[in-house]
């Protein structure tokens, strides 16, 4: 079901800059959605749109299938996380969590029972009379996150809440968000610019640039599958080529031919051709589809990360877990790491071609 | 040594400054009944003072006054600059021009308006026509200490109220009003001062039967020289000066309470 949608949503800032173009989303109930991109893209913009404190200058935005553009924030049932947390300094921890509650005239007794239940939820018993200017980052955000939630929102915004934090809470803070979405069943939209983040963590995620959605899709398709250059770099490293395609399942690239598993392109035409650096492998040089010349190579704790030219000059990132055998040695992959991206497709081309081609094969 | 020097100009400066008060103060301690020469220490004069029914009367009337007009001030104030906060562009200018141009607008020119005003209207002279003016110019000052405030105010807290679902009446006494008291208790002090010790726009806008100290003591002190006056005058500068330690103690307090927040 539908909880959510923005249709044809732009906005324009009255300094005539326009902050979203033409967005289109669509997001389920129950899911957990990451708006990923980088600083500038519109993530916030589009927050503040679905949250209440912005309106749209064109477009529709729907809460279950009925228009809320008009609709005041404090009348919308969901709840938005803040960037820096936005506590109230004079409240104490349980007076910002109970705030919510006592605008809605809950009962007193109430209050008290659900506080207690929303501090344990986020492992902060016993701290409801600290006050929240002398709580850590990381605790003044689960007090953020608890505020929120006591009011039972059907959708919870959260606008880089982890951003501020250190690897390791970050990391456990990713994981209790994800476990409090799966135990509540409330639709998560998680903001952030941080892609490891965002692939840790979603459902499905939305890949934004200068206020244009470039793609949509669970993690593991815009990983393996960018519809273009953008997305390829944005989200984790990539080794990017520029080639043609011969025919159908064949690529040629820097100066040699591959087999791909690309297919529904002209022959001929220019392609970008995209692959990952875990599915290089460093082999013998006569094993290998590619010669290259180990540059440098630098142990990463989990991997190494190595740099190599080959004869035509380009420079190849390689992620392997063992190291280069030799100086010269050869570049290995397999046809399905060939990823190949047609110059300027855009999202819909991209999933119709393959719909297309995936039909002729059977 | 140009610090020396800068430290002996500020205190040359104090001194002038200061001189004239301290005399003043000093001689209402004289057993004389001129300020030529200080004859030996008594406290003849405050008990005149105290004594005196009539300028008592008159002392409680001002801090009532003061009290009254700065309270009632401060509110309108508050909800003015609040006001003026929302509004964007040119607005919020063109207000605080108009806000400011009261601010420094020589204090003859209105109480002169004020009179003319209250005639226009038919509003008799004493104690309510001072109590309106004595609202009217310290409004402004309110003003002018709360706005910063506000500017200073992380705006995603009123977000964060609306998200949680409150309206504009909660989010600002709730929300807004905590975050500012500091710029409100300021405002409140100077509005007291200004009225304990206005002289002109009072003078003006004041009848037969409602005094001001400041009226009283000019009045007084055209008649000739009275060391009452100078008692009085030193009970006064007690009075503003408890007013003004209070009030720095007060910011010291929340600057504590900020820098333990930072
Ligand atoms: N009130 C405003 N008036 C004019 N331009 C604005 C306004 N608010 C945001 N913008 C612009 O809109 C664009 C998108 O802003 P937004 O805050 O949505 O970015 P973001 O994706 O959240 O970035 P970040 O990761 O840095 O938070 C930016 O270029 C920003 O300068
Ligand atoms: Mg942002």
């Amino acid at each position: 079901m539908k909880i959510i949608e923005l249709k044809h949503v732009t906005r324009q800032y009255p300094d005539g800059f326009t902050a979203l173009h033409d967005l289109n989303l669509s997001l389920e109930s129950g899911k957990f959605y990451s708006l990923l991109g980088p600083s500038g893209s519109g993530k916030t913009t589009i927050l503040r749109l679905i949250a209440g404190f912005d309106q749209p200058t064109q477009g529709e935005i729907l809460f279950n299938g009925r228009k809320i553009n008009d609709l005041p924030a404090a009348q919308r049932p969901l709840n938005t996380v803040f960037q820096n947390y936005a506590l109230f300094p004079h409240l104490n921890v349980f007076e910002n969590i109970a705030f919510g509650l006592k605008v809605k005239k809950v009962p007193a007794d109430q209050i008290q029972v659900k506080v207690d239940r929303m501090l344990s939820l986020v492992r902060l018993e016993g701290f409801g009379q600290r006050s929240v200017q002398e709580l850590s980052g990381g605790q003044q955000q689960r007090v953020a996150i608890a505020r929120a939630l006591v009011n039972q929102p059907k959708v919870l915004l959260l606008d880089e809440s982890l951003s501020a934090l250190d690897k390791k809470l970050r990391k456990t803070m990713q994981f209790e968000l994800r476990s409090i979405q799966k135990q509540l069943g409330i639709t998560f939209i998680f903001v952030t610019h941080d892609q490891e983040e965002a692939l840790a963590m979603s459902d499905e995620i939305f890949v934004l640039n200068e206020g244009r959605l470039q793609q949509s899709g669970s993690p593991s398709a815009i990983y393996d599958e960018p519809v273009n250059e953008f997305v390829a770099r944005f989200i984790g490293d990539s080794n990017l080529l520029m080639g043609h395609m011969i025919r159908d399942f064949e690529v040629e690239f820097d100066n040699h031919r591959f087999e791909c598993a690309d297919a529904g392109i002209k022959p001929g035409e220019q392609v970008q051709v995209l692959l990952r650096p875990e599915d290089l492998s460093l082999v013998a040089p006569q094993q290998g589809k590619i010669v290259v010349e180990v540059l440098s190579q630098l142990f990463l704790g989990d991997h190494y990360e190595i740099w190599a030219k080959d004869d035509a000059g380009f420079n190849w990132l390689i992620h392997t877990v063992e190291k280069a055998p030799t100086k010269r040695c050869g570049l290995h992959f397999a046809p399905d790491a060939i990823h190949v991206m047609r110059l300027g497709e855009s999202e819909s081309e991209f999933d119709q071609r393959l719909s297309q081609y995936e039909d002729n094969e059977k | 040594m140009k610090r020396i020097g800068r430290a002996l100009y500020l205190i040359l400066a104090f001194v002038l400054l200061y001189l004239p008060i301290v005399y003043l103060a000093y001689f209402s301690f004289s057993s004389g009944k001129d300020m030529v020469r200080f004859q030996h220490f008594s406290w003849v004069h405050y008990q005149v003072l105290w004594s005196d029914k009539e300028l008592l009367a008159i002392f409680l009337q001002t801090i009532i006054l003061a009290i009254l007009s700065s309270l009632i001030a401060t509110a309108i104030g508050t909800c003015g600059a609040w006001g003026i906060f929302r509004l964007r562009g040119y607005r919020r200018k063109t207000m605080l021009v108009l806000n400011n141009v009261l601010m420094v607008a020589p204090d003859v020119i209105i109480g002169a308006s004020f009179l003319i005003c209250f005639t226009a209207l038919g509003i008799g002279l004493g104690f309510f026509s001072v109590l309106l003016s004595h609202i009217a110019f310290s409004i402004p000052i309110v003003v002018l200490m709360v706005l910063p405030r506000l500017q200073d105010l992380d705006l995603t807290l009123i977000d964060a109220a609306q998200d949680l679902g409150a309206g504009r009446g909660v989010i600002f006494n709730q929300i807004v009003l905590p975050e500012i008291m500091p710029g409100i208790l300021s405002g409140l002090f100077m509005a007291l001062t200004y009225s304990l010790d206005d002289f002109a726009v009072t003078f003006f806008v004041t009848g037969n039967g409602f005094k001001t100290l400041s009226v009283e003591i000019y009045s007084r002190a055209r008649q000739g020289i009275n060391l009452e006056i100078n008692a009085l005058s030193t009970v006064m500068l007690l009075v503003v000066m408890l007013l003004a330690g209070g009030y720095l103690f007060l910011t010291r307090q929340h600057e504590l309470a900020l820098g333990a927040r930072s």
